[in-house]
């Protein structure tokens, strides 16, 4: 868990822990005071490591909940950074940092360590996927989920379920919400519930639909209860249940998870198929996602970007910046926009078209990449 | 999926195989059968050179236009694509189904060969339009591989919902039987393209299919469905499975988590997991943003 030990490519950005016992000393009574918890629970808690996948509107609201709670470690993971239209329910992100177009990971880590600063917080800048989730899943003993797609969630699952780390499912549109436990060795794995990604991704998202933010924390309690119940020792009160609610309507359903699937290869008892990994192929070097309902598309070059070096030849090519630490927003004069980031993700904004995207990557840095 | 027969109604499944009739071409035994009324056309060709595949083929292909019948290639994706085929036969060490599928689009035909119920749910669920169940018999087309007997015709009729064809040794001495165990298409190869007349052949065939399709019609009483619960509205159903129930109600392409009875049934065993009356049945879409 020490510094080197986190090989990657991404920029990270680590507040250390530090504990000032005189002036906080009081700060977890009323959690200990709470009988399934108490002191032992506590200090198992402190000793926890856990892993936040998006640090969005569910991520925010899970990371709070744990660095309040006093996890040990809490790694923040997100490829995002914060835009106006999300301050409606991102709750640890600010004016400002729509204005500078923070990092969310940054972002909320910054504002994390004011309110703990007992806990490690490390924030990620990645792209999470199959690829990139090694690293991040290092010494990790709980994963709270909160992305906002299913691909993810599936290299999630997969990766979880093959490591034996247990995964708190969160899912929320509109006024509804989904959340499970799933865990390892007790109940079946995402991939077996929902389906791998031939499926849709469901019609309806955060972007066509809209959210609510009273919705968000509803699931998001419901994940930071069963993370507590985890890491605390109080593993045989997990719910056990899928739980599906409606916040506006209130209607609240539980449906119970079944077992691992016996010829699944990750959560069955077939384990000589363990490891097999056909059918999550490595993705190609350059490659496009078309962020659904979003009018954008991430472009994943596969190698790392000098963001410093392509400032010049942006602003050449009439591109007004917004540049960060992290990363470096490019409006063209066409109204399109291309935010930058070091590891060689470019998100174009203004198009769903996965080729028109890629093409102005290339138009774009070409000079610099050539 | 929804509407799987849609894209397919026939009763007699005729594969080519050249060895069968020394001297004679493949187009004009091929015409006989469409003149006895076999209602689609395999081409299978395991030993010719690809351009002769790919020639017969072509006049194949006009010649299954002019009869208005369904022209199937065996293996050969290209060609299928290079003749406008209407559909490929596949094996089970063939490309997948979903690989096939992305290189033949929505709307072409893609059938596949099963040789156990197992086999014949998966392809369902991979979203084969229809199935070969077979060999039924020992037959001279496929030597080495043990007869599956009319006990899969009859697992398959129970459980299989796209359309399926008894495959393998099947003649005019031993349809009835066939058919008895619940096949409703049947599918010859040496018994129709080895014969001195196919068109009698198929006539022949044909009639033993049309007179069992009007006697089971006759027989049978209509069914009025299982009484089930779904999303908590009381409704009758005809469908069999979860997965039927599924497809009815148009979500198979759809992300969705699937509750019976209280517990979750994971995706895989959709396609075994028998509807029962009075079954409460939760179809909820997956929730995906965060």
């Amino acid at each position: 868990m020490d510094n080197q030990a986190l090989r990657t490519m991404h920029p990270i950005e680590i507040f250390e822990a530090v504990q000032d016992e005189a002036a906080f000393g009081d700060r977890y009574s009323r959690q200990l005071r709470f009988g399934p918890i108490g002191s032992d629970g506590q200090k198992r808690l402190r000793a926890a490591r856990v892993l936040i996948v998006g640090t969005g509107a569910l991520g925010a609201s899970l990371a709070q909940h744990m660095t309040r709670a006093g996890a040990g470690v809490v790694r923040l993971a997100d490829r995002d950074y914060v835009e106006p239209s999300n301050l409606q329910r991102q709750m640890l992100f600010d004016e400002d940092d729509a204005r500078n177009a923070a990092p969310k990971a940054v972002a909320a880590a910054r504002k994390l360590k004011r309110m703990n600063g007992g806990v490690r917080i490390e924030a990620h800048v990645v792209d999470v996927s199959k690829r990139t989730l090694g690293p991040l899943l290092d010494g990790i003993d709980l994963v709270l989920d909160g992305t906002d797609n299913a691909a993810t969630r599936l290299a999630l699952s997969d990766a979880c379920f093959r490591l034996g780390i247990p995964l708190i499912y969160g899912g929320v549109t509109a006024s509804e919400g989904m959340s499970a436990a799933l865990i390892p060795g007790r109940t079946a794995c995402l991939r077996c519930l929902i389906g791998d990604s031939a499926a849709d991704d469901g019609a309806d998202t955060c972007d066509t639909v809209g959210v609510i933010s009273p919705a968000v924390e509803f699931v998001a309690a419901l994940q930071a209860a069963e993370a507590l119940k985890w890491l605390s020792g109080n593993r045989d009160a997990m719910r056990g249940t899928w739980v599906t609610a409606d916040i506006w309507s209130f209607r609240v359903k539980e449906m119970k998870l079944p077992g691992g699937s016996p010829r699944c290869s990750c959560c069955g008892s077939d384990t000589s198929k363990a490891g097999d990994q056909r059918r999550h192929d490595d993705r190609p070097a350059v490659e496009a996602a078309v962020l659904c309902g979003r009018d954008s598309v991430q472009v994943t070059l596969g190698e790392p970007l000098a963001l410093d070096m392509l400032r010049p030849l942006l602003e050449a090519q009439g591109c007004s910046l917004t540049v960060n630490p992290y990363l470096t927003k490019a409006e063209l004069p066409d109204g399109k926009r291309l935010v930058l980031f070091s590891d060689g993700r470019v998100l174009v904004q203004g198009t769903s078209d996965a080729g028109e995207a890629i093409q102005l990557c290339m138009t774009m840095l070409q000079p610099y990449k050539g | 999926m929804a509407d799987s027969t849609s894209k397919l109604d026939f009763q007699l499944y005729c594969i080519t195989g050249a060895n069968y009739h020394p001297g004679r071409s493949v187009v004009d035994v091929v015409e006989q059968a469409l003149i006895g009324g076999a209602d689609i056309i395999q081409l299978r060709d395991k030993t010719s050179s690809k351009q002769d595949i790919r020639e017969n083929a072509h006049k194949l292909r006009q010649l299954t236009k002019r009869y208005g019948v369904p022209f199937i290639i065996n293996d050969h994706i290209d060609i299928a694509l290079e003749v406008d085929a209407d559909g490929v036969h596949l094996g089970q060490d063939d490309l997948s189904l979903a690989e096939a599928r992305q290189l033949l689009g929505p709307d072409r035909i893609i059938g596949i060969s099963t040789h156990s119920i197992e086999q014949g749910l998966a392809a369902q669920a991979g979203g084969a339009d229809y199935i070969g169940v077979g060999p039924v018999y020992p037959t001279g087309t496929k030597p080495g591989r043990a007869a599956v007997t009319t006990s899969y015709v009859q697992e398959a009729a129970a459980q299989i919902r796209i359309p399926f064809v008894a495959i393998g040794g099947i003649t005019l001495g031993n349809v009835d039987t066939v058919i008895a165990a619940g096949a409703k298409r049947i599918c010859a190869v040496s018994e129709i393209v080895g014969a001195d007349d196919p068109a009698a052949v198929c006539r022949a065939f044909k009639a033993k299919l049309k007179a069992a399709a009007n006697d089971s019609e006759a027989q049978q009483p209509d069914f009025a469905g299982t009484g089930v619960i779904v999303n908590g509205v009381a409704q009758r159903t005809t469908a069999r499975t979860v997965w039927e129930l599924i497809c009815q109600h148009s979500l198979e392409e759809r992300r969705i988590v699937v509750e019976l009875d209280g517990e979750i049934v994971v995706r895989e065993e959709w396609s075994r997991t028998p509807i029962r009356e009075g079954a409460a049945v939760e179809l909820v879409h997956f929730v995906g943003g965060g």
